[in-house]
């Protein structure tokens, strides 16, 4: 999976100490997962806020970045910030809504053949972790997701291919694809799963 | 069947990419080991999970979009306001330590060296009137021209004539006022985007860094600079 520290582990210092052009390294770095982040949640929903939710993440980042230790944890951070921010705010506009009394929703219109996006309000679990538990599972999820099985669980899961088409898109054996999902899978469950 | 094949089946089914026959032989299989049923309840619950997470940790991953431009200004903004400006050179530990040297020199009896400093630095500080006062704005898009005109000629007027730096960009004016000066040397700057002049620069071995906003008029807030420049370079 991608890189985590483009990042000099150096600049750390330099951003707690408010270093403009440290700043600006970093936020070019950064936009790209806050965007879309928040994209992910919002687009369906209420695509001209998605610019808005990203910048105001990168923000929150500036309040926080003197609470984290390491490069490593600056995306991970980051990304949790702009999936709450973005959560928070497609509740308090359907808060709104109801409160209004109005009935039209506030899902994306969809297209033909499109899925209908999943309402807002049938919340996933991990919209009720705090951003930096979010980010600790995400910064745990990308040092254990190694390539290619992250690619992998994507390409099964998320994009639909077939043991034969991953096979030949990763570059390994056919039967080895399963043995890749079975070890992805496991690292899932043990970092997201329910924990007691 | 093996762990192996069971596992691979499972997964086609879950994913919804098995064949008719495959997806017969797994209902004939749960049938048939009925201890086999539990693990597939539980390869669903892994994958529910899976499904959940794994488009975030891809958004986390992404590369590609550039921060638009407009949004510099404001997070610099933020940072200042947040974590302040470094430490001015942060007249690192080694000058503190070289003063410190000079210090106890001066009390173990080099008087007569320090009288010779003295006679000649005392006619130079007597001929400085004060600081050399730089001025630079941003003149980027969006910031309406004639104001920005406007803007430069009330910054001309408050420090005398002094020629005002134009900047296109807010990374190059930045550029400015970091880069190296003379000890003597304050940078005043503003940024018609985010409404904020920044002062920045040294006199006597003092720092300044000090941001103003825009709040009534821009005529008003340079005064206010005026006289915060004037009264951290007074003799």
């Amino acid at each position: 999976m991608g890189k985590l520290t483009p990042v000099n582990p150096h600049e750390l210092k330099s951003l707690q100490q408010g270093d403009a052009v440290a700043w600006d390294a970093a936020f070019r770095w950064l936009w790209p997962t806050v965007f879309a982040v928040a994209q992910l949640k919002l687009q369906p929903f209420l695509p001209g806020e998605v610019e808005d939710v990203a910048i105001e993440s990168l923000e929150q980042l500036v309040e926080k970045v003197r609470e984290v230790k390491s490069v490593e944890e600056l995306k991970p951070l980051a990304a949790g910030i702009a999936h709450n921010r973005a959560v928070s705010l497609l509740r308090e506009r359907f808060a709104q809504k109801r409160g209004a009394g109005k009935t039209e929703s506030l899902d994306a219109p969809v297209g033909e053949g499109q899925a209908k996006p999943e309402p807002v309000a049938d919340d996933s679990p991990l919209d009720s972790l705090a951003a930096k538990e979010l980010a600790a599972r995400l910064q745990q999820s990308l040092a254990e997701l190694k390539p290619p099985l992250g690619e992998i669980l994507s390409d099964f899961f998320l994009h639909g291919l077939r043991y034969e088409e991953i096979a030949q898109k990763r570059k390994v054996a056919v039967g080895s694809v399963g043995v890749y999902l079975k070890r992805g899978l496991e690292a899932m469950r043990r970092i997201w799963g329910e924990r007691d | 069947m093996n762990d192996e094949n069971f596992f691979d089946l499972a997964m086609k089914v879950i994913a919804r990419q098995c064949t008719d026959a495959e997806r017969a032989e797994l209902d004939a299989l749960l049938a048939r080991e009925s201890q086999r049923n539990a693990e597939f309840a539980q390869l669903q619950a892994y994958v529910r999970v899976a499904k959940g997470a794994l488009p975030l940790v891809d958004a986390t991953q992404a590369t590609a979009g550039e921060l638009p431009t407009y949004a510099h200004g404001r997070l610099q903004t933020k940072v200042r306001q947040t974590l302040g400006r470094p430490k001015a050179a942060d007249e690192s530990q080694s000058a503190k330590e070289r003063s410190a040297m000079w210090t106890w020199r001066w009390v173990l009896g080099l008087a007569a060296a320090t009288a010779v400093v003295v006679l000649v630095a005392l006619p130079i500080f007597r001929g400085a009137s004060g600081p050399a006062i730089q001025l630079a704005m941003l003149d980027g898009v969006g910031v309406v021209r004639g104001s920005n005109t406007d803007a430069a000629a009330l910054l001309k007027q408050t420090w005398k004539d002094r020629a005002v730096q134009s900047f296109t960009n807010a990374d190059d004016l930045r550029a400015w006022e970091t880069s190296a000066s003379k000890e003597t040397t304050v940078k005043v700057s503003y940024d018609p985007s985010t409404g904020e002049i920044h002062v920045l620069g040294r006199w006597s071995g003092r720092t300044l860094d000090k941001t103003f906003l825009v709040e009534r008029d821009l005529a008003t807030t340079l005064k206010l600079v005026r006289d915060y420049v004037a009264e951290q370079t007074r003799h």
